[in-house]
């Protein structure tokens, strides 16, 4: 066995830092997104408005029900054929094409979105009862109890789970080469499949994304320690 | 006219009656205790007082205007009504010249400055004029107690509530605490007092209710209840706690 590690490194390399862009791109996008997503959602369930919260359960069962890999499937081909259905019904011409990498940020705002609700909701129940009858009991209504004081420290309390979920999220778009988005794994299945060079575009791959998450988690669990300090 | 006029108040939680009929009326300046073994219904009649609890039946009279059935205008109402919890309930991620002056500026439309003068002031006055930059976890339960009064005083209300202000306090910490409400009836605050402190009974009320089962049992000055108590209940009770 040869191994060419030099050569696929100065070939593959260049394409992969392009790679890494869209990965950071399509993360810090999706997952901010993620992020008011979930919070409309845990607000939503935790509304006195019972239709809605039936509504809200049920579809986040369904999402968290479903494989992340099928509904960007869902998103990228099934979603535009529905639309552009209906407005050909409606009498207007469209022709709308999902971008891949649109259809990827949308499938992880609503996945993550669902699973990160589920997190800031039950932050949001565990905040101390006494905290809603301070603001009250000062002439807060409901509402500004919620947006000053429920909401800030329950998603303080949540931070350590947002950062678990920020590094699944970027291994989680390699997911996103089923659906043609040119992210890590795509450009590296593409030109091993070009040059043969198996083993060393795999592991090539694989060592870039620990290059990304490995600093990532150090850096979530330094966020981690300095908030348990400062409590 | 009273400033706070209770009348015929009752509260149920499901067939559970805690209030059955409580007649309460304060005058502005007045420093009311109520004393009353546990489960006696004093920390819910003050919760209802502020509407933290939505009585079952009755009237609150606040200035005249019955503020039971006062719908929307229950937030212009409390200001006006302050309260201090058992626990301190302080923002844990305000400071505590935030924790002060964040209702003033949010709620009166009180420029910044003006705010952190007057917060500065006040957390003087109950003495932690140099905690203003810490955070509450970073206190003792007297301090943020102290705090927590001081943040209720910076919305400058009519009367202020105290739910058994010392119960949660180590015994060496209840004295600072005590302190600074005995100051605030000396200057006049009207004031309701839920406590177990009998000797701040004694020494600052104008007057004592003695509550049991519900209902007020007697009430009068505290040396006439402390000394010569009418109702068997009331000298059961003072006999237990005054041993």
């Amino acid at each position: 066995m040869e191994f060419h590690f030099k050569r696929a490194f100065e070939t593959l390399g260049p394409s992969l830092l392009d790679g890494v862009g869209v990965v950071i791109y399509v993360t810090l996008v999706g997952f901010s997104l993620s992020l008011i997503v979930a919070l409309l959602l845990a607000l939503g369930r935790l509304s006195k408005i019972k239709p809605l919260v039936r509504i809200l359960s049920i579809f986040i069962e369904i999402i968290r029900g479903t494989p992340l890999l099928v509904q960007f499937f869902y998103i990228y081909y099934v979603v535009q054929i529905f639309i552009n259905g209906i407005s050909d019904m409606l009498g207007f011409e469209t022709h709308m094409q999902i971008q891949a990498v649109t259809a990827g940020i949308i499938g992880f705002a609503i996945n993550y979105g669902c699973y990160i609700s589920e997190v800031i909701r039950s932050a949001i129940v565990a905040i101390d009862p006494g905290q809603r009858e301070a603001g009250l009991a000062l002439g807060f209504s409901e509402k500004q109890v919620m947006l000053y004081f429920i909401i800030p420290a329950a998603l303080r309390n949540s931070i350590p789970v947002f950062g678990n979920y920020l590094v699944m999220m970027v291994k989680d778009t390699s997911l996103l080469a089923m659906i043609t988005v040119q992210e890590l794994l795509l450009r590296t299945k593409t030109y091993a499949s070009q040059t043969f060079l198996t083993v060393e575009s795999y592991t090539i791959l694989a060592l870039m994304y620990l290059v990304i998450s490995l600093p990532l988690s150090k850096l979530c669990t330094i966020i981690e320690r300095r908030l348990k300090q400062s409590k | 006219m009273a400033l706070l006029d209770i009348k015929n108040l009752s509260k149920s939680f499901g067939d559970l009656e805690v209030l059955k009929d409580v007649n309460i009326s304060v005058e502005k300046g007045e420093v009311v205790v109520v004393i009353g073994p546990s489960g006696s219904g004093k920390s819910t009649m003050l919760r209802c007082v502020n509407l933290l609890e939505q009585p079952t039946g009755g009237e609150i009279f606040y200035q005249g205007e019955d503020i039971v059935k006062c719908g929307k205008e229950v937030t212009q109402y409390r200001k006006h009504v302050g309260m201090v919890f058992q626990r301190f309930n302080l923002f844990p991620l305000k400071t505590v010249l935030d924790n002060v002056m964040f209702a003033p500026t949010k709620l009166n439309k009180l420029a910044k400055e003006e705010a952190k003068e007057k917060a500065i002031q006040l957390l003087n006055k109950v003495g932690l004029g140099n905690k203003i930059l810490s955070y509450p976890s970073e206190l003792s339960g007297g301090q943020q107690q102290r705090v927590a009064i001081a943040r209720a005083l910076a919305m400058e209300p009519d009367i202020l509530l105290f739910d058994e202000p010392t119960s949660a306090l180590d015994p060496q910490l209840v004295g600072d605490v005590l302190e600074v409400m005995k100051q605030l009836a000396k200057e006049g605050m009207t004031m309701v007092v839920v406590t177990h402190e009998m000797g701040f009974a004694k020494e600052v009320a104008d007057r004592v209710i003695f509550m049991d089962g519900g209902y007020v049992v007697e009430e009068d000055t505290p040396h006439a209840i402390f000394s010569a108590p009418k109702d068997d209940r009331t000298k059961a009770f003072l006999a237990r706690v005054l041993k």
